[in-house]
């Protein structure tokens, strides 16, 4: 049995009272409870107070570049789809510099956990407006207030292909614990939205706009349900954030589909030796 | 005895597939072949033309003049009539134009047969592959023979339709231009043959190499080593992924090989463009990759159909930062297949991106390699995947927490840093794209930072001395009047041409790089001692090679052959350059 002290790096350096403290208990926590260790986990941080984490959690892990998180997994994944690989990024890691990637990462169903830290800016680089943020938001960079709307990530995850796409927020530790559990059990493409206040660059998503906005999805709520899943998704246009797996659906992961994989994984195949069968082509 | 067979005509028809089974049928018939391919970037309605220079030695280069020319159309002899001698022969349809004076002419009327034999447009091909047969003196059995293996799963039928076009063809020439028909083509006995391109190579010698992973987004002239790869999944369990973007492609091959699997990405000069900040990652992280770029001429879309020498400068710096990297340069099939699977051992063992450069020229045209050579390199060769951590599970299991930090960029005297393999139990380290301590942790600290730079660079300074291979030298440069310099696929061209000038009583040497970069100065002005004409020949504007030899070893060579019209160097222009 691992322990949490087992996953613990460094202390973290972030902010007192920033939601990424959280979920950084949230995810040890997941993990402990998943029964991994640090040895049996891929992990890849994209850039960003969120993706810092690196220093903090152990693992088999890439301190990746802005944005490229997911193509890492993703290649981790089809080098040793046995191992559970999970990718945190931030807002602006993930639905801006990275949005492509996360699209086809969905279309493909690829056997990762996305955990998103969804807090509206972009806080490494000290409060610039990221793609999540509300219309009109002020920020450095839109001083005038941003004229985009925001995205859904919800819905541009269900719309995509993802197979399992939940939200969570950083202030409920245990909801974030359950969601991430399940998102890394789950077979297929995980989404998991946490909303994250940043105590320091974000006055508008705090802890209260939170607390007052979020509701979980009911027990009776079905997330096999692709339309009301968008509908549920789309609820965040309206500032109602629900909380909980907004849509999960059971679909054959990209590496179940290689037969070459079907028996080893692809670090521990026997080299392949029968050149003959190659040159024929050539004569 | 060598000659240059061309055919052309409409894009969309055929000529490519034609071309390749000419270059077949000459290397089963017992000959050498280079070809060279000429499309426009589009699939329909342009002018697509094909040549194969046919050697009874190994040959690596095009000659200018064309001794056949088949006119499937009428561009195909207006655009390379210039190239024609009166003794060559134009084989043409007269039906469809005009009657050509000043050639040896054969009518084939490609017309009128499809429609007697209700045979689809691209059986003309078929007709002008007997045709060429009969004209040449060759066997159309090889033909015939290859017509069967292409359609065998087709059934009895198809094949005999098919083979009848292609003997009308050879029995129009047979029949009415017995005064025509040269003896070029006669079977010859000889050692099996291969007929392969640099792509082709590039990804044989990948699979050597146990490459397990290729990723890539298509583009020209390196999309043939994904769609070949891709062919080979069943048969080899290789996994190749055909991502959304380049960015995506080089970031998939870093994250398989952190986790232990050779992989490589394959692109052009505009999609390594937008892999090159990964390219400082790989630097930073050290996590070995192997990066293939065929060049085309830039700017930005450029020519894509077409050659150029133009990525050396920027493969060489591409990335941010300073970080060791490895860039090869293979100067023709061979040394594709060779250099390819060093290029997989090199970054496993220097834990660092290793590029290979290639371009249309090398990429596209099709060579014979002797089969013996490409067995003998896959008994010889072995897998080297440099340092890996053998820790076992039990050395962690009694171990305390800091223990079990692994030291992944520890400080060593070669530069090199044991590797862990994720899932290997009791330990763990991150791969960190930020300066790090020898465990990988982040770090912004003076010390830490010198340290870890300097132990990065001492990675070249092992290499130079291991495994830095200096240029070959073709000819003796002491007895030559005059030394090229050229690197990667012009060697071809100029090792030809000196075979011309020793004809004419001309001594000459090439010193042929194809280890780029890093170079090891103090060797390599051991070459350029002698006081002698050296010329620089090179298929780009810039003289890119001369300036990092320049650059790197103070070299400087102010005679130069550049050509950079999009088409490869012929043995004629460098010729002409000496008189
Ligand atoms: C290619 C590139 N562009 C820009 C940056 C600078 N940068 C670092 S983090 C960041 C944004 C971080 O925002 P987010 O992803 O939302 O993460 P957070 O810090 O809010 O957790 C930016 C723009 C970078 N590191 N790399």
């Amino acid at each position: 049995m691992s322990t949490i002290n087992d996953f613990s790096g460094y202390n973290p350096t972030w902010c007192p009272g920033c939601g990424n403290w959280g979920i950084g208990v949230a995810i040890k926590q997941a993990l402990v409870q998943l029964n991994l260790s640090p040895s049996k986990v891929g992990v890849v941080f994209g850039i960003g107070c969120s993706g810092n984490m690196n220093d903090f959690l152990n693992a088999y892990a890439i301190h990746s570049l802005h944005g490229r998180a997911i193509p890492n997994a993703i290649g981790i994944k089809l080098a040793n789809h046995k191992m559970p690989v999970v990718a945190i990024v931030g807002d602006g890691d993930c639905y801006g510099e990275g949005g492509n990637h996360l699209i086809h990462a969905c279309r493909g169903n690829h056997d990762i956990t996305v955990i998103v830290h969804d807090n509206g800016v972009y806080g490494l680089t000290t409060g610039q407006v990221a793609p999540t943020a509300l219309k009109g938001f002020k920020s450095k960079s839109t001083p005038s207030g941003i004229i985009e709307i925001p995205i859904n990530p919800l819905s541009l995850a269900i719309g995509s292909g993802a197979t399992f796409v939940a939200q969570s927020f950083a202030g409920d530790v245990n909801h974030a614990i359950a969601m991430i559990k399940a998102g890394i059990e789950h077979k297929g493409f995980s989404l998991i939205n946490i909303l994250q206040p940043c105590v320091t660059f974000n006055k508008i998503n705090t802890y209260q706009y939170y607390l007052q906005k979020v509701y979980k999805l009911p027990l009776n709520y079905k997330k096999d349900n692709f339309k009301t899943a968008v509908e549920k998704s789309l609820e965040m246009n309206e500032e109602k954030f629900p909380l909980g797996i907004v849509y999960e659906t059971d679909k054959p992961s990209y590496t179940d589909q290689l037969p070459q994989l079907e028996k080893k994984t692809l670090v521990e195949k026997e080299r392949f030796s029968d050149f003959e069968k190659l040159m024929i082509d050539f004569i | 005895m060598s000659f240059t067979w061309k055919i052309g005509g409409e894009a969309g028809f055929g000529i490519m597939t034609t071309g390749l089974l000419f270059s077949k049928i000459a290397s089963r018939s017992g000959y050498h072949i280079f070809d060279y391919v000429e499309y426009p970037s589009l699939i329909r309605g342009g002018h697509n033309a094909y040549e194969v220079h046919v050697s009874e030695n190994e040959t690596t280069h095009l000659n200018k003049t064309i001794e056949i020319l088949v006119c499937l159309n009428k561009e195909t002899f207006e655009k390379h009539k210039f190239r024609l001698t009166s003794e060559s022969l134009v084989i043409y349809d007269k039906d469809e134009f005009g009657i050509i004076s000043d050639y040896k002419t054969i009518n084939i009327p490609f017309k009128k047969i499809l429609s007697e034999l209700k045979g689809q447009p691209v059986m003309k091909n078929t007709i002008a592959l007997g045709a060429s047969i009969a004209v040449l003196g060759g066997d159309i059995d090889v033909l015939l023979k290859i017509i069967e293996e292409q359609f065998s799963k087709k059934g009895e039928e198809i094949i005999n339709f098919n083979k009848q076009f292609a003997n009308v063809g050879f029995n129009q020439v047979k029949n009415n231009y017995k005064t025509l028909i040269l003896n070029y083509l006669t079977k010859r006995k000889s050692d099996v043959k291969l007929v392969m391109t640099g792509n082709d190579a590039f990804s044989l010698g990948s699979m050597i190499a146990d490459c397990r992973l290729y990723v890539a987004y298509p583009m020209t002239p390196a999309s043939s080593v994904l769609t070949t790869l891709a062919s080979w999944q069943k048969k080899t369990n290789i996994v190749v992924r055909h991502a959304e973007d380049e960015i995506s492609v080089i970031n998939t091959a870093i994250g398989a090989s952190f986790a232990g699997v050779r992989s490589s990405v394959g692109t052009s000069g505009g999609g390594f463009a937008l892999m090159v900040e990964t390219v400082s990652l790989a630097g930073v992280t050290e996590i070995p990759l192997v990066i293939f770029v065929s060049q085309r001429p830039g700017p930005a879309t450029g020519m894509p159909t077409w050659t150029e020498q133009g990525d050396l400068l920027f493969a060489v710096h591409s990335g941010h930062g300073e970080f060791p990297k490895i860039v090869l340069a293979p100067g023709d099939i061979e040394e594709m297949i060779e250099l390819t699977a060093k290029a997989y051992n090199l970054a496993d063992i220097y834990q660092l991106p290793v590029i290979v450069m290639s371009d249309m020229l090398l990429s596209e045209s099709h060579k014979t390699v002797s089969k013996k050579f490409v067995d003998d390199f896959i008994a010889e060769y072995k897998v080297n995947r440099g340092k890996i951590s053998n820790i076992k599970a039990s050395t962690f299991a009694k171990a305390s927490v800091d223990e079990q930090n692994f030291l992944r960029y520890k400080i060593t005297e070669d530069g090199i840093s044991e590797r862990l393999i994720p899932e290997t139990p009791g330990s763990f380290y991150q791969a960190n794209s930020y300066e790090h301590l020898e465990d990988g942790h982040t770090t912004e600290e003076s010390a830490p930072r010198i340290a870890q730079v300097d132990k990065r660079a001492r990675k070249w300074q092992t290499y130079l001395k291991s495994d830095f291979q200096l240029p070959k030298i073709y000819g003796d440069i002491d007895k030559a009047d005059v030394v090229f310099v050229c690197w990667g696929s012009t060697k071809g061209v100029v090792v030809e041409e000196q075979k011309i000038l020793l004809k004419k009583d001309k001594a000459s040497a090439c010193i042929h790089f194809n280890h780029m970069y890093p170079l090891d100065k103090e060797k390599i002005k051991g070459i350029f001692n002698k006081k002698k004409r050296y010329i620089l020949v090179e298929n780009n504007s810039w003289g890119q090679f001369g300036k990092l030899l320049l650059q790197e070893t103070g070299i400087e060579i102010k005679e130069k052959l550049l050509k950079y019209d999009g088409r490869p160097i012929m043995a004629e222009e460098i010729i002409n350059k000496l008189t």
